[in-house]
């Protein structure tokens, strides 16, 4: 083979390549990526003008360059990034030196492994398809350099085709093969992908914009009914500590109740909860969670932590009530929830003194503050001013426009300024009903903040003041979509009008959604332990049975692909042939055997001139069969005079 | 490479390349098809092995199924491979004698019956020779062969073999056509004029104004008539002849082996040599070996019946 390849060729090859790393532009290093595509373009151009391509010591003096670039970008060769890049810029070099086929085929295999190595970065479903697509040009030019005359539809046909016939295969191997969880000291990607989500303390006054995303942090399917929305509290971590600005978790929250457990009533919730990649060890439960299983653990909040920090998305299965009794408070839970950063002002004082804080049972406190919430000129809203001194203060008497932490924070602290021990609880509220997959959606536009009071014979109960101010907050679905896209909440009820008009267009995002659970859930979260369920569902138990079912199964796939691949079915047209070749076997038999080579119309002059008397017969027959064979008018009556004739020829008696 | 060796290594053990050498076409099926893995093969499987570490390592599920798609294509290429020879229907063609050190060339008809078009077919008996046919169509391939030796000279077999469609596998048949020719003796040089037969002595009753028989050529001098020159010839790029004519039929002249000089096979060399120039000339040669003798005459078949005799003593 000379470097003197098929232009098409080489064009596919590299649009593959380039297509293969295109969307890596997200991930790797500008440097790298520069070098990459400078390089392939100049191999582009060098398909027209090969004169231009760089002679052996430019391409030794590019290689030095290519690892010069690689250790000042990573400083390393091992994990992810590094790995990546590297074979990027050695495909990169690859491509400057194409002589043989071999170089074509090693310049394919690079490029798989760097569509595989775009799966450790993404791995939704569009990814997915994006890298078969790519992977089916690669094959592409490997079908055309193994064909004579390349043509570029044909060759990217018969690779789709194998690519789909592969498939049913490469589909009992995912599910069958068994899956071994790496030891942790093998996992190189020390960098998790962090993500934005709720943070470790709440700081009311000195946010002014609550950040709105409507990137997804966890969906639930639940196992019968939902629960209502108002009652979709999906708790995370609880704050108790306040400096008077900031709020933050008490350092007591991993301690042992060793008396009472929660007294759960009502009903309960049964649910799979798949949490996206966080950095923190929290999972969000709904309420309070009284089943769940390794490796989650509850603190003394009530909140789920797993014990690995799901660095990649994870699925529990937990069952929660949204009906309990906490039973008694400890005294460190007391104190933790009754402190107080100073002696509170007297402005706070006359309040709580006027809504009967200091001289009724707390529930009456508590609906005279909602009342006065409802009352007094308070409004929701998530771009409040800033309140940098005080802010507290500034809130219950100037301002008066806040979110969900704000009033959260102010109820709170006037709870505690009449000793009733009261906290922050932060996590989602709400969620957005994927009608299609049944299952809910919650993204960080759904991050809430609301309270908890100790009541006695109640123990914690949870009160959300922003029901007071905003209930449509959390009886209603916060529209994500408007919100991202004006900055300002709104609260749109199911059968409005405007939601009318999108529906269609909600129906086909929901439908991808769904179907985006599903692929989450069956495809990338697929490991030992779901591998070992759903196996065992359908009665394989063991190692073994795994193996002969694989192997079982890829022979079965194998023989009905064969069947389909190798069997041909006979053409239409065949039909004529079978009937004209009766006509000659009944002549073979009285000794006119056709010769390969032997045309109809010879082989009738041949016979006729042997059997004048069936010379009418002979040539009606042969007439119908080429009529049949290359005329474009025959039809189905053409084929039926062909059969009675030839059922009618009888010759030797 | 390996496919070469492995060429190499079918052609020598003749047991499995020796499905019996018949005259009839030979269809190819499963008991004739081979495929092994390519060099590329071996390496796509290499690759897989790297994926699957990688898989494993950071627990990637699409990377997982990235590998178990491309093994299963390197799996489902294999029933591709079988397809691209499967069916294919070869038998001989014409081959036409030849000389001795000339290459003779064999003619193959292959016949796709099937409706799929088969890419890059590669037929090898000493060099390769690649075509592609199209669904329900016929292809004619001429492979050469070098000679040696005078005699029977059969090709062996002939491989046909295709890497379709990805190159990670090869499929091969070797097909046994009974493929054989006969090669003539090679012709000596032409340094020795045609031995002068005793018949011959009536040289000076040669009449050259031309009555009505035929008697020999002699190249073409100026003066000579038009009429009288050898178009057949000319057109052939034989050169410019005359025809001669003679008044008295020309006697015959006898290419004995015991007339040509050396050894068997230089002396067959010899009268294959003057077979050629007896039979230029025109004149009528007979051909006298030991225990075989080949009556006079001239004209092509006659000719071919002395160089069968030359090949075959």
């Amino acid at each position: 083979m000379r470097s003197k390849f098929n232009k098409s060729v080489l064009i596919f090859l590299l649009s593959s390549i380039g297509l293969i790393v295109f969307p890596h532009v997200y991930h790797l290093p500008a440097a790298v990526l520069s070098f990459f595509f400078l390089i392939l373009s100049w191999r582009f151009i060098g398909i027209w003008k090969p004169d231009w391509l760089p002679g052996t010591w430019f391409v030794l003096l590019l290689t030095i360059l290519g690892v010069g670039l690689l250790y000042s970008q990573h400083h390393s060769l091992l994990g992810r990034d590094p790995g990546t890049s590297l074979f990027v810029i050695g495909l990169a070099l690859k491509l400057l030196e194409i002589k043989t086929e071999r170089d074509i085929y090693l310049i394919t295999y690079l490029a798989f492994i760097v569509a595989a190595s775009q799966f450790l970065y993404e791995q939704n479903i569009l990814v997915g398809v994006y890298i078969v697509a790519v992977c089916c040009v690669l094959f592409a030019t490997l079908v055309s350099i193994n064909s004579l005359r390349p043509r570029t539809l044909p060759a990217l046909k018969t690779a789709a085709v194998i690519i789909a016939q592969a498939l049913p295969i490469a589909g009992v191997l995912f599910i069958l093969f068994p899956r071994i969880e790496a030891p942790r000291l093998m996992l190189l990607n020390e960098d998790h992908q962090t993500k934005s989500g709720l943070s470790d303390s709440i700081e009311p006054g000195s946010i002014s914009n609550l950040g709105l995303s409507d990137e997804l942090v966890f969906r639930v399917k639940f196992k019968g009914a939902l629960p209502p929305p108002a009652q979709r509290y999906w708790r995370g971590p609880v704050m108790s500590h306040t400096d008077g600005r900031l709020w933050t978790q008490s350092v007591h929250k991993d301690f042992n109740r060793f008396l009472d457990k929660p007294k759960f009533t009502g009903a309960s919730y049964q649910y799979t909860l798949l949490m996206e990649p966080q950095d923190k060890p929290w999972v969000f439960a709904l309420d309070i969670p009284a089943e769940y299983h390794s490796p989650l653990g509850l603190n003394a909040n009530y909140q789920l932590i797993s014990e690995e920090t799901p660095g990649k998305r994870a699925e529990y299965k937990v069952t929660s009530y949204t009906q309990y009794n906490t039973g008694y408070i400890t005294k460190t839970e007391y104190h933790d929830a009754t402190q107080l950063p100073g002696e509170p002002s007297d402005r706070i004082k006359q309040l709580v003194r006027q809504l009967h804080g200091f001289d009724s049972p707390p529930e009456i406190y508590i609906q005279q503050l909602f009342n006065h919430f409802k009352k007094e000129d308070f409004h929701y809203t998530l771009t409040p001013p800033l309140m940098e001194e005080n802010p507290i203060e500034a809130f219950l008497f100037e301002t008066r426009y806040g979110f969900c932490s704000h009033y959260a924070a102010a109820f709170v602290y006037l709870m505690r300024v009449a000793e009733i021990p009261a906290r922050i609880v932060t996590g989602y509220q709400g969620g957005e009903l994927n009608k299609i997959g049944n299952f809910l959606e919650i993204r960080q536009a759904h991050a809430h903040a609301w309270t908890e009071v100790w009541l006695q014979d109640k123990g914690w109960v949870r009160i959300d003041p922003t029901a007071a101010i905003a209930p449509e907050r959390i009886e209603q679905d916060v529209n994500v979509d408007q919100q991202v896209a004006s900055g300002i909440v709104t609260f749109v009820s199911p059968n409005s009008q405007k939601l009318v008009a999108f529906d269609w267009l909600k129906q086909a995002h929901q439908l991808w959604n769904s179907a985006d659970y599903s692929w989450q859930r069956w495809v990338i979260n697929y490991n030992s332990m779901s591998q070992l369920q759903l196996l065992s569902s359908w009665g394989i138990q063991n190692a073994k049975a795994m193996l002969y079912s694989m192997i079982g199964l890829i022979a079965l796939t194998t023989a009905v692909l064969s069947w389909f691949l190798l069997h041909r079915k006979p053409k239409k047209t065949d039909r004529a042939l079978r009937l004209y070749n009766r006509f000659c076997s009944k002549l073979a038999h009285q000794g006119f055997a056709r010769s390969e080579s032997e045309g109809a119309r010879d082989f009738a002059e041949r016979v006729k001139a042997k059997l004048p008397e069936k010379s009418a017969q002979i040539d009606q027959i042969t007439d119908v069969f080429i009529k049949l064979r290359y005329s474009q008018n025959s039809g189905p009556e053409d084929l039926k005079q062909l059969h009675r004739l030839v059922m009618l020829f009888k010759i030797g008696n | 490479m390996s496919s070469i060796s492995f060429n190499e290594r079918w052609r020598r053990s003749r047991f499995i390349s020796g499905e019996k050498a018949s005259d009839e076409s030979v269809a190819l099926n499963h008991r004739r098809i081979f495929i092994l893995p390519t060099q590329r093969g071996l390496g796509f499987l290499a690759l897989n092995l790297l994926l699957l570490l990688v898989a494993f390592i950071y627990n990637n599920n699409l990377t997982y199924l990235l590998t178990f798609l491309l093994a299963s294509v390197f799996f489902v290429t294999i029933l591709h491979s079988f397809n691209s020879l499967s069916g294919l229907v070869l038998h001989k063609g014409h081959s036409k004698p030849v000389f001795a050190e000339e290459a003779a060339g064999f003619d193959i008809h292959i016949n796709n019956p099937a409706p799929i078009e088969r890419h890059n077919l590669q037929l090898t008996l000493k060099k390769t020779a690649a075509l592609t046919l199209a669904a329900h169509s016929k292809g004619l391939v001429t492979l050469y062969s070098t000679t040696e030796k005078r005699g029977w000279h059969e090709a062996g077999a002939v491989t046909i073999a295709s890497t379709y469609p990805l190159g990670l596998f090869r499929a091969w048949s070797p097909v046994q056509l009974n493929l054989k020719v006969l090669v003539y003796p090679k012709p000596a040089g032409a340094d020795r004029p045609l031995p002068e037969s005793s018949s011959i002595q009536s040289g000076q009753g040669f009449n050259k104004n031309g009555a009505d028989d035929f008697y020999g050529l002699h190249e073409y001098q100026a003066g000579d008539p038009i009429k009288h020159i050898h178009w057949k010839a000319f057109a052939k790029g034989q050169g410019l002849f005359s025809k001669q004519y003679g008044g008295e039929k020309p006697t015959e002249i006898w290419l004995a082996y015991d007339a040509a000089a050396g050894h068997i096979e230089e002396r067959l060399s010899q009268l294959c040599r003057w077979v050629i120039d007896a039979d230029r000339a025109g004149i009528d040669y007979g051909l006298s070996l030991p225990g075989h003798k080949v009556a006079p005459g001239h004209g092509p078949v006659h000719s071919q019946k002395c160089l069968e005799a030359l090949a075959l003593f």
